[in-house]
């Protein structure tokens, strides 16, 4: 679904990734994991638009509706199917939650992608987060952390994606909230959604996923399926210091 | 005191002209923190073409929509020529020079095209004054406060009802984020100049058959209303209406208690007290630098 | 001065000189003299705009303050031009500091705004209060007297010359030193700036006041030279042609401000004089395009490109012969070379000249005295006043709305050691950081350096009491050299004042030479005295990181506070950075360190405090802190804790 080769992305002067490849094969879960400053979230963001990258390819879709997006305006790459839920939740926080639901639909809204069933995907996502269903008319920023994230979530959803990209959703929550994402994360997983996770937390990441890559220093460290990595010694290194 | 009713009415017709335009003024700021410096030549550019398509013949009502279109092209104009070029360099000296500079342009081209001297616009209501409690109000001011209520209230409608509405107050909120939901923010930044300009115009349509009419008309209004938009707090929609009431009246009944010379005083000095103060205005949130 | 320019400046005081005589033309000496009032109004204006990098919308209004104190002092006490010039200046210079309280917490399109009210204000009260100024009836002032005689028209020229040259020289020195250099910091990082010990506030003050006084002379300058006064002229319309002549002349340069006077005196002759005009913009639309095509032949540029400048003068040269006077016209002209400047000439003619002639040679060439010996040690070595702590951190609340990014943090931070402070993302370090250089007022709790609070000091003070830091986000004076950068770090060293920085007194350029000696040996302390004359923008990043730490030591802390120094780093810059912090400790200076790079924390750090959800769960030596479940649970997740 998303294939990624020999990325090069950075800020300014700043360079963060020196060249990693990964591939999201449709109906997976794929895990990004590594410790801060490592590039997760600079690869997500070069991979939905929000920078662009200085060299490599990132392609979307399989076979013959694949098509190269890694020089398209991030608006262009959510029309054509990739959902990104941002790191720092991002909810619009003047707005009711209903209002940003309706947001996420904002391409099949639109005439950009086909739009089936606005009005029933959003009783079905909010349905999905109970506490989204009891704030439906709540202004998004007054929600909790966690709360925003199930929303960010949930946004992300409602476009309809051919892959949702979801960004440290752990970050800042609390531990219970924090197996409730998990949860969720897990139950679409059963609904056959493909998804790209970055997460800190590498336990409950690996824990999710079927496959898992480990970057540090803008470079893949090491990859391979999720249950193998789980007691990989490297992955601990790759956090905390100590394989060098 | 029938005479300080008066000023209070005409003091409110007043400050609802100011209220509209800061709230263009808002309406670009919030989506792309920039604003035109030139928005008091928005005004006077729909007075002026209002005024050509009236004295051709066309019905007052009629030519209202019609400006309201122009006004639509004039923002989207100093947007793709003023402001997306500096933005693209994020240049803050850049939008500011450049808006100030279209204004300018704008401003000769009207003194050229409509001349120097005043001009009187007709106006589309008796002249004939009302009495209202007591004191004189001219039906004109009635229009000019229901106009500009009016419209606020369209585009709030416009932004909590339409997807389109939405979209802007998103890019407002959060711009990277609204471009992840698919939102082309660039045009959401063109379309909310070209609706500042659109409430200009309308607002210089309103305003132009109470005073005079003519090239000079925008200068300092746009200098005042941006008084009246910090005032009541750049993000702050309740807060312009109300900043716009204040200098409105404080204009009007210095201007008749002083002197007329000075009447543009109160407001600027409230601009300067307000900006050392509390910067963010009365209505506004200060944000939180984040190093 | 380099003896080419030196030539150059000689030559150009005698043309100035000779002027009228040669000429003998009272209206080409008045243009000419109009030309060196407005240039010095410039020369003040370019602190404002050049400098600070903010624009101002009111110095037609100053300019009017102080052409109407000499004509007020003179209608009204009949005094002589050796008393209102100076009262001019002082006065304006007051209304300079007005105008600065409240534009101190704004910036950008605010302070424009600010400007421009407190501009139109100044105009109203001059037109208004004719009992004063006699409003629009306008005063009519004579030459000034010289032998009991008024001065003719060459005399007063004389006069006006050698003012020009005097404030040129002052200006000068002014934007030289260290008042230039914080003008400066002002505008590319007011927060590095505070956290410099350079007060934004302050300076800001400083460069309103010193504008306004230039402006206050020329205004003087011009009441004689017109011999009548009006309100009118003060408007919005003169104010932008300042701002244009500024920014067309060229930024931070006095040619640029003297070409940039001459355009706007000149040009609207020119454009009176309808052929005239049609020549030069013929002229002008003809090399445009021959330069056009040169430069496309030589594939510096694209058609896209030069598309807009080449249709823009052909059109300007066609729209000439289309109509028959152009001075209705003026202001669009105006604006248009305002938009045209703004995209197209954004260092102004002058800017433009120097990169095309001086690109190439090696700006390091361009001469900077370097010191013959490098004093071996001039990080202050800090005499450890006993062991124990050095800052004392109790019960830190910080709390964002509902949000609490430090909750009850204690840490303390003992002399002489290196102290790490790491945790997961929005644990709350940077916040940390943040309360600890006054950036931030905690909601609660105490911050106790040497004894003292630091709690509700600003960020400029707690700079100077030996707190230093760098930032996550490197916070550079970009436009500034390396060298400069760290002068402005050594700014605390300076006791001279504006007169002494005027007059160049010898404690002033004492001042001066020391902090350059003392910050070349900074810069050979962190391996950059190479770059020194390089501009801190065009440093690699990893160089750019050790010169804030250069400029951060510049201020003789006793703490050293680093934010995430090695972020983006490779490793060869890594070691180079670890080997500069153990230099720094060894020197007495107490470190504490924020960083998510693990190998780093754990090879520098004596002591290492974990943070999580805005509280600290850990603390103790790295390897301690390595081997802690709570930290592995905070940075893995839950389960990984098991298997560690």
């Amino acid at each position: 679904m998303l294939s990624i080769r020999n990325l090069h992305a950075g800020y300014g002067k700043v360079k963060v990734l020196h060249g990693i490849s990964i591939d999201v094969p449709r109906g997976s879960v794929v895990t990004l994991i590594g410790s801060n400053g490592a590039g997760k979230t600079t690869t997500m963001r070069a991979v939905s638009g929000m920078i662009r990258p200085s060299e490599g390819e990132i392609t979307m879709g399989e076979g013959a509706s694949a098509r190269r997006i890694d020089a398209f305006d991030a608006h262009r790459i959510a029309r054509l199917g990739l959902a990104h839920s941002p790191e720092g939740r991002r909810v619009f926080a003047s707005m009711t939650v209903n209002d940003n639901l309706l947001l996420g639909a904002f391409p099949r809204l639109t005439w950009g992608r086909p739009r089936g069933d606005v009005n029933g995907d959003l009783e079905r996502a909010i349905t999905l987060f109970p506490r989204l269903k009891e704030r439906r008319n709540q202004l998004a920023g007054t929600l909790s952390g966690g709360e925003q994230q199930m929303l960010a979530m949930a946004r992300a959803i409602m476009l309809n994606p051919d892959i949702v990209l979801l960004d440290e959703p752990s970050m800042g929550l609390a531990p219970i909230l924090v197996e409730e994402v998990f949860r969720i994360i897990a139950d679409l997983k059963a609904q056959g959604v493909t998804m790209l996770l970055v997460e800190q937390f590498a336990a409950a990441a690996l824990n999710v996923a079927d496959y898992g890559y480990v970057l540090e220093n803008g470079r893949i460290a090491t990859h391979g399926p999720a249950a193998k990595l789980r007691n990989d010694p490297m992955v601990k290194a790759a956090y905390l210091g100590g394989a060098h | 005191m029938t005479i300080l009713l008066q000023l209070i009415y005409s003091g409110i017709a007043l400050g609802m002209i100011y209220a509209v335009i800061a709230f263009g003024y808002q309406l670009t700021f919030a989506t792309s923190g920039t604003l035109n410096f030139g928005q008091g030549e928005s005004l006077m550019l729909g007075a002026l073409v209002g005024l050509t398509l009236v004295t051709l013949g066309m019905n007052y009502w009629l030519m209202i929509p019609v400006v309201c279109l122009f006004g639509l092209a004039q923002g989207a104009f100093v947007e793709t020529i003023g402001v997306r070029p500096a933005i693209r360099i994020k240049s803050e000296f850049g939008w500011i020079m450049s808006t100030i500079a279209l204004g300018i342009i704008f401003k000769n081209v009207a003194e050229n095209v409509w001349g120097r001297d005043d001009l009187r616009f007709p106006s589309p209501l008796p002249e004939a004054p009302i009495r209202l409690f007591g004191a004189n109000v001219l039906p004109m001011e009635l229009l000019v406060i229901g106009g500009a209520l009016l419209m606020m209230l369209a585009v709030e409608v416009f932004n909590s009802k339409s997807i389109l509405g939405k979209a802007v107050v998103a890019t407002s909120n959060d711009r990277d984020a609204a471009a992840l939901m698919g939102i082309n923010t660039k045009l959401v930044i063109t379309f909310s100049y070209a609706l500042s300009s659109l409430t200009a115009a309308f607002a210089g349509v309103l305003v132009a058959p109470l005073t005079l009419t003519g090239a000079t008309m925008g200068a300092v209004l746009g200098l005042k209303a941006f008084a009246v938009a910090i005032i009541g707090g750049l993000s702050s929609g309740m807060g312009i209406v109300v900043g716009g009431l204040i200098l409105g009246i404080a204009e009007t009944t210095t201007g008749f208690y002083v002197s007329t010379g000075y009447k543009d005083v109160p407001g600027l000095v409230l601009l300067l007290i307000v900006l050392a103060l509390k910067p963010a205005g009365l209505f506004g949130k200060t944000a939180i630098k984040k190093v | 001065m380099n003896p080419m320019k030196k030539i150059a400046a000689l030559a150009g005081l005698v043309a100035l000189a000779a002027f009228p005589v040669l000429s003998g033309n009272p209206y080409y000496i008045h243009l000419v003299e109009t030309i060196m009032i407005y240039a010095i109004l410039l020369f003040g204006l370019d602190i404002v705009v050049g400098y600070t990098g903010q624009v101002s919308l009111g110095h037609a209004g100053l300019f009017g303050v102080g052409a109407y104190t000499a004509g007020v002092l003179f209608m009204k006490l009949g005094m002589p031009i050796w008393v209102t010039a100076p009262a001019a200046i002082l006065l304006t210079a007051g209304f300079g500091a007005i105008l600065a309280l409240p534009a101190l917490r704004v910036s950008g399109p605010y302070l424009a705004m600010v400007t421009l009210a407190f501009g139109t204000i100044l105009q109203i009260l001059i037109n208004e209060m004719d009992f004063l100024t006699s409003g629009p009836l306008g005063i009519k002032i004579p030459k000034p007297a010289l032998a009991g005689k008024p001065m003719d028209e060459t005399q007063y020229y004389w006069l006006v010359a050698a003012l020009l040259v005097l404030s040129l020289v002052v200006v000068h020195r002014i934007l030289r030193s260290h008042l230039g250099r914080a003008f400066e910091a002002l505008r590319d990082s007011p927060i590095a700036s505070d956290c410099m010990g350079v007060s934004v506030y302050r300076y800001k003050v400083h460069a309103f006041v010193i504008s306004a006084g230039f402006a206050g002379l020329a205004g003087s300058l011009y009441a004689y030279s017109e011999q009548y006064i009006s309100p009118n002229t003060y408007n919005f319309e003169l104010t932008i042609l300042f701002l244009l002549a500024i920014i067309m002349g060229g930024r931070k340069t006095r040619t640029g401000a003297i070409l940039g006077s001459a355009v706007i005196v000149l040009l609207p002759k020119l454009l009176d004089d309808i052929d005239l005009f049609r020549m030069v913009a013929t002229a002008l639309a003809v090399a445009m395009v021959a330069g056009a095509a040169v430069a496309l032949a030589r594939r510096m540029t694209t058609p896209r490109q030069i598309a807009i400048p080449v249709a823009g003068t052909v059109g300007l040269a066609g729209f000439s012969w289309a109509i028959d006077t152009l001075a209705d016209w003026r202001l669009t002209i105006f604006g248009l070379m305002i938009l045209l400047v703004v995209y197209y000439l954004q260092d102004g003619i002058v800017g433009f000249a120097r990169k095309l002639f001086v690109q190439g040679r090696a700006r390091a060439a361009a001469a900077i005295e370097r010191p013959v010996d490098i004093a071996p040690d001039a990080i202050l070595a800090v005499r450890a006043q006993g062991q124990g702590e050095l800052l004392d951190v109790r019960g830190i609340l910080m709390q964002f709305s509902g949000l609490k990014a430090l909750n009850n943090v204690d840490l303390t931070i003992r002399r002489g050691t290196i102290h790490g402070l790491i945790g997961p993302n929005g644990s709350g370090k940077s916040t940390m950081m943040n309360v600890l250089t006054g950036i931030y007022v905690p909601t609660a709790g105490s911050v106790s350096y040497r004894g003292q609070s630091l709690v509700g000091r600003t960020p400029s003070q707690i700079a100077l009491s030996g707190v230093a830091r760098t930032f996550q986000n490197v916070q550079l004076f970009g436009e500034m050299t390396v060298l400069e950068n760290v002068l402005v770090g050594l700014h605390h060293t300076f006791r001279a004042n504006l007169a002494d920085v005027g007059l160049s007194t010898p404690r002033y350029r004492r001042e001066e030479a020391a902090a350059r000696e003392r910050a070349f040996a900074m810069l050979h302390f962190v391996g950059l005295e190479a770059v020194a004359s390089e501009e801190a923008r065009n440093l690699p990043y990893g160089k750019q990181r050790m010169l804030e730490i250069a400029r951060a030591l510049a201020l003789d802390p006793e703490l050293l506070l680093l934010d995430e120094p090695a972020a983006g780093l490779t490793a060869p810059d890594i070691r180079e950075l670890t080997a500069i912090v153990h230099k720094v400790r060894d020197h007495g200076i107490t470190v504490v360190l924020i960083e998510h790079h693990m190998d780093v924390v754990m090879s520098i750090c004596d002591t290492v405090s974990v943070l999580d959800f805005g509280q600290k769960i850990a603390e103790g030596k790295p390897a301690e802190i390595q081997a802690d479940e709570k930290v592995i649970e905070a940075y893995l997740g839950g389960e990984a804790a098991a298997a560690a």
